[in-house]
């Protein structure tokens, strides 16, 4: 239990919305909106899967929201160039990760810090695409570009089915294969990692290249929910995915944390906002109770590790 | 200087690259030379950049920044980090309004409280960090949301307090002795403030020793709990410091003052020489920082290049000053060690081992410094271009005659630079600057920073335009720089929103609030029949022209239409997906709404698919947005209709109103404007107007294109 305190935080925080929400508002519980939730925030999910390796090798990357616009477009202006949709997947995910290796190069290569390094690449990617665009959308998109052309139900089928196949492979990555593990290792004490034979400048290079493709694939899943493609789409996905982590319990130094965090710290954000919505909670406390709930879920923590370590004294 | 073990050893005689690496121990002199570039450059391309009164506008628009730059620097010293400075900011604006306003305090008693109210909010952040020893980077993003929620909650994003006294706004707009701006005498206390704490105390050495170890503070006897609950707090003290200076400056408090600053705050710390991990960094380099980013904006605004430039030069010099601080640190540890004093700077022997600088790299590096001057070489030919060809046309004549002037300078401001909105009515601005032959400048915030407006007039009326025309976003904000502008015999529009009546010389109207909420109202009945449920869908909850419509649409709403309900208003922050999520939810929580109604422009696209998907074929869409991002969702019926004005003739009329202005036939008791291709166009008392709101549906949108 003390291994996963962090994760049963998040879980538990996440249990009581829950709770809260079927007491007052059963109706929350509804297919359809089952289905709306896990459509909208598919996206998220892939971008906060991807930030769970990154953190759990020690770094952070707070350009992805930036890197999101970036593909967003991209896939827009290559599906109205006639490229058919498979084509278009595959280049958008070659294009994040052009990014993702441009922040790899800067990490790992350069040693700069990765908070730095990708701060810079959050405003130049930001502004470069403003400047770029001045604010335009792709619009009158082809036909095949909404639902990748099979339909609302087909497409959303898709969409959240490739979220969850990211999820369980990564989870897999993470955990049976050796590149995963050595993330781990990486984080947990990049020295011993070099002298057990990995080559950490590989593990953070290949790390953020990862990150990149998974958010090229989160914009890309994400712009085919729509017909059109808007010149500034991401704001703010950063911290949405950052905080999804680490309020699923990965330690922001690294080395320690799991996907299952992720997904319930993922949930537990996604679920605020429309919980508070069906409890009839006014709009204007949304953002205040956000926070709040961020933070209770970390002293819920301490509370944790306080009862444990009574019980253990107990035991004694 | 302080962080470095040798300084202990030194002896009384210092060589002169001693002195220099004491002075610079992070290679703050890389920014020194970034500085003076950017003066050289700006004062050769930017106008009256090179001036004593643009160098205090420069100070004054770093103070606030400056302050949360300086509060941070300790911060990060000690390996922690405080996202949640630029809400705190929000929430101290909002306090110190309500204290003043409601509260009925005098200002100096509301001052005091609110920055009790910002310790407050700093110990807050101290307890989870120092004593429950949680990450800062994850307690404060919690506050960072918390602070900024708390202050849209407490003024429902409406409030919004201005009429403060002028003692109190001389503080943030006025001049001491006629040039010094008085808010950087604050930031100068500060300064000296912070660099006595941290260079010249024990509690400043402790926050040294705890970023470079807290272990080893620990053990050393420092108490690494109090020293890191000091700077936390002292953080949120400054925030709301600084809120009361930005407050000060503009006129007005709102929540959303300070967006976005804590970002800009640890980009100015970090481009100084403080590293991030903890351990290394001094107030003068982020004092260097600072400076380095505030020209850069000032600059490229008087030089009349994109704001956008702005953020790519500052992230190529982030990763610019961080290597060649790394390639320099490699070379002086080399030669330390060759002196055989290596022993006492083992610490920094590893790091210099990690980092491994090769000559290659250093190439490399060079590449990316070239590749930054490229951007601005270029784009400096781009601007000599434009300048020829404005110069082309009048070609010898200058010489002749000195009264033949050059081509008007019309400057205009859209409320947001990438919002659709505006870049249509840019489209009819440049337009009509062709047909006129005047130079257009078209300028403004790229993002949600409320100040951003100030600052773009600021610079030009520094760089000396002849007319400057405004999308208001903050009233009582803009409205003092404005009439500053008029003073200096600058004619002064308002386009699209106006400002206070007295700060400008017209206003080109395309509808009065009242018009479109009402208009709107009207509209969703028609839909409705006069009955049933429908839901607002705004921009933020701040937006200040959403909320001034929302009351006249429950005004007409209340007078007019007793049997529709209005149900739930919901944010969606300009954006498209969270207005669709938005839309959604409120469709699934209120079942009964049969009209979801948008009124920002990429919310109604938004709401109309999430309503398509639903696939519930009862439900409408109608709201405020631009034709060719609805016209789908009109063809296939899921938006019945929308309200707007053309914006493109509304950029082309400004821009024929400003060169009338500047021409002097527009002037007070005018009654007619001839404006190309609308023909006259009536002016009454000090508005011109475009003409009432128009109503898209299936049967004229195909007619418009923008």
């Amino acid at each position: 239990m003390n291994r996963y305190r962090r994760e049963i935080a998040a879980a538990a925080a996440l249990a009581a919305l829950l709770a809260t929400v079927a007491l007052i508002a059963p109706s929350f519980f509804s297919p359809a909106n089952a289905r709306d939730l896990a459509l909208n925030n598919a996206p998220a999910l892939i971008v906060a899967t991807g930030m769970t390796f990154v953190i759990l090798t020690g770094q952070i990357d707070i350009s992805v929201g930036s890197q999101f616009a970036v593909a967003s477009i991209t896939a827009g202006v290559l599906a109205k160039a006639g490229l058919p949709m498979p084509a278009v997947a595959a280049a958008v995910v070659i294009c994040g990760c052009a990014m993702g290796a441009v922040n790899g190069v800067l990490v790992a290569r350069w040693r700069i810090p990765s908070i730095v390094a990708t701060l810079a690449m959050m405003v130049v990617l930001r502004d470069a695409l403003r400047w770029a665009t001045e604010g335009a959308w792709v619009q009158n998109l082809p036909r095949n570009f909404q639902w990748f052309g099979l339909g609302q139900t087909a497409g959303g089928f898709i969409i959240v089915l490739a979220a969850l196949l990211i999820f369980a492979a990564s989870i897999f990555l993470l955990g049976r294969v050796a590149a995963g593990r050595a993330v781990y290792a990486v984080g947990a004490s990049s020295e011993a990692a070099r002298l057990a034979g990995i080559d950490p400048r590989r593990v953070t290079f290949g790390v953020f290249v990862w990150m990149g493709a998974l958010t090229a694939l989160a914009a890309f899943v994400n712009a085919a929910r729509f017909a059109e493609v808007p010149g500034n789409a991401g704001v703010g996905l950063e911290l949405k995915a950052i905080a999804a982590v680490v309020v699923g319990g990965t330690a922001i130094t690294g080395g320690r944390g799991t996907l299952a965090g992720t997904l319930a710290g993922a949930a537990l954000l996604a679920v605020i906002g429309p919980a508070l919505a069906f409890l009839g909670v006014n709009p204007y406390w949304e953002k205040a109770l956000q926070g709040a709930i961020i933070l209770a879920a970390l002293l819920s923590e301490i509370a944790l590790g306080r009862m444990q370590r009574h019980a253990q004294f107990a035991s004694r | 200087m302080h962080n470095s073990p040798r300084a202990e050893t030194d002896t009384p005689k210092k060589s002169p690259r001693e002195i220099f690496n004491a002075w610079f121990p992070n290679n703050e002199w890389a920014l020194l030379a970034v500085i003076a570039v950017e003066v050289f450059v700006f004062g050769i391309s930017g106008e009256n950049f090179l001036t004593a009164a643009n160098g205090f506008e420069i100070g004054r628009l770093g103070v606030e920044l400056g302050l949360l730059a300086l509060a941070l620097t300790p911060i990060i010293i000690s390996g922690g980090i405080d996202l949640s400075a630029g809400s705190m900011m929000g929430l101290s604006a909002v306090v110190f309004g309500a204290l003043w306003r409601d509260a009925q305090l005098p200002i100096p008693a509301a001052i005091v409280l609110t920055l009790a109210a910002g310790l407050a909010g700093g110990a807050l952040n101290a307890v989870m960090i120092a004593r429950f020893q949680l990450p800062p980077l994850i307690v404060t993003l919690g506050s960072f949301s918390l602070f900024r929620g708390l202050a849209e909650a407490l003024t429902r994003g409406i409030e919004n307090y201005s009429g403060f006294p002028p003692s109190f706004l001389f503080f943030g707009q006025g001049y001491l002795g006629g040039v010094l701006p008085p808010q950087l005498l604050l930031l100068g206390a500060a300064i000296i403030g912070y660099a006595l704490l941290l260079h010249r105390t024990s509690i400043g050495r402790a926050i040294y020793a705890i970023g470079f170890s807290p272990e080893g503070a620990r053990f050393a006897g420092i108490p690494v709990a109090r020293r890191l609950a000091l700077i936390y707090m002292l953080s949120g003290a400054a925030a709301s410091a600084a809120a009361i200076v930005y407050v000060a400056h503009l006129g007005q408090a709102k929540a959303d003052a300070g967006t976005g600053f804590e970002l800009m705050a640890i980009t100015a710390v970090v481009l100084g020489g403080t590293s991030i991990f903890g351990g290394r960094g001094t107030i003068p380099g982020s004092v260097l920082g600072l400076i380095a980013i505030v020209v850069l904006q000032n600059g490229l605004r008087l030089s009349g290049q994109p704001a956008e430039l702005a953020g790519i030069l500052t992230g190529a010099l982030l990763v610019a000053t961080i290597l060649i601080d790394r390639a320099t640190r490699r070379a002086r540890i080399r030669t330390a060690a060759a002196a055989g004093i290596a022993n006492g700077i083992a610490g920094d022997a590893e790091e210099a081992e990690e980092a491994g600088v090769k000559n290659s790299q250093v190439a490399v590096l060079s590449a990316v410094i070239l590749a930054a001057a490229l951007i601005v070489a270029g784009s400096n030919w781009l601007l000599v271009r434009s300048l020829r060809e404005s110069a082309a046309p009048q070609g010898g004549k200058r010489g002749e005659s000195s009264v033949e002037k050059s081509r008007p300078v019309i400057a205009m401001m859209p409320k947001a630079k990438g919002d659709p909105y505006f870049i249509s009515c840019r489209q009819g601005a440049e337009e009509a600057a062709r047909e006129l032959g005047v130079d257009l400048l078209w300028d403004g915030p790229t993002d949600l920073d409320p100040a951003k407006q100030n600052e773009v007039v600021e610079a030009w009326i520094t760089r000396g335009v002849d007319a400057i025309a405004v999308s208001v976003e903050n009233q009582a904000g803009i409205s003092t720089v404005l009439r500053k502008a008029r003073e200096r015999g600058i004619g002064v529009l308002t386009w699209d929103a106006d400002s206070e009546r007295d700060a400008r010389d017209f206003f080109i109207n395309q509808a009065t609030p009242q018009g479109i909420g009402y208009t709107l109202m009207d509209e969703a009945a028609r839909i409705l029949d006069r009955r049933g449920e429908f839901a607002i869908i705004t921009a933020s909850l701040s937006a200040a022209n959403q909320n001034e419509w929302i009351r006249h649409i429950r005004a007409r709403l209340a007078a007019e239409y007793p049997e529709i309900k209005l149900v739930a208003v919901q944010p969606s922050d300009g954006d498209r997906d969270r207005a669709f999520a938005e839309t959604q939810t409120v469709l699934k929580v209120h079942p009964g709404v049969r009209l979801v109604m948008a009124i920002a422009a990429p919310a109604v696209p938004g709401a109309a698919e999430a309503v398509k998907q639903s696939g519930r074929s009862e439900v409408k869409v109608t709201g405020l947005s631009l034709p060719n991002m609805c016209k789908p969702y009109v063809h296939s019926g899921v938006i019945e209709s929308f309200v707007l004005w053309n914006t493109v003739d509304l950029g082309y009329l400004t821009v024929y109103a400003a060169r009338a202005l500047v021409a002097k036939e527009l002037k007070p008791g005018a009654r007619r404007l001839g404006a190309g291709r609308l023909g006259e166009i009536a002016v009454e008392g000090d508005e011109v107007r475009l003409g009432a709101p128009f109503i898209f549906n299936k049967s004229n949108i195909d007619r418009f294109d923008f």
